[in-house]
């Protein structure tokens, strides 16, 4: 994530607090549901299409639709052992 | 609301916070590829099986574990 586009324009509206951290945490979260999707389809892709056929078979589809499921509970898992560590 | 200038207190505090949150989201995507990678060996299942979920928890926290590690070390 490297740029977060402002309104441009001829003379700049004066844009508020509110509206620049707003602006800023649609983008992010924008930014993190493509990565997240990325991830998911490498992930499952990898896992679920081993031998590409000529269409995706029916096991091919319940793989994917448990990989994402696993991998969407594995996020949580991982955020959980992050913040009930103990050193 | 107050147009704001870049070089507000208060903004440059809520970005501060955007940051760090920014910061824990990117290393949570991240361990989770790779704990996924490490961990879950098969095909996905309909649930993870205990020793996915544990291996996962420990990966995790193992990798804290190192990074605490490699902290001390390079502060010598």
């Amino acid at each position: 994530m490297d740029s977060f586009s402002l309104p441009s324009s001829g003379s700049p509206p004066k844009l508020s607090t509110d509206d620049i951290m707003t602006q800023l945490r649609t983008q992010l979260e924008q930014a993190y549901a493509e990565e997240f999707l990325e991830t998911v389809r490498g992930k499952c892709f990898d896992k679920c299409i081993t031998k590409p056929g000529s269409s995706l078979s029916g096991s091919e589809s319940s793989c994917i639709s448990r990989c994402i499921d696993r991998y969407m509970e594995a996020t949580g898992i991982i955020g959980k052992a992050l913040f009930n560590q103990r050193h | 609301m107050d147009p704001s200038s870049m070089n507000s207190p208060e903004l440059q505090n809520l970005l501060a916070q955007e940051k760090q949150k920014a910061m824990i989201s990117e290393m949570i995507s991240k361990l989770t590829s790779a704990c996924w990678d490490k961990c879950i060996t098969g095909s996905p299942g309909s649930k993870f099986s205990s020793s996915e979920a544990n291996c996962l928890t420990n990966c995790a926290q193992r990798y804290m574990d190192m990074s605490l590690i490699i902290m001390k070390r390079l502060q010598q």
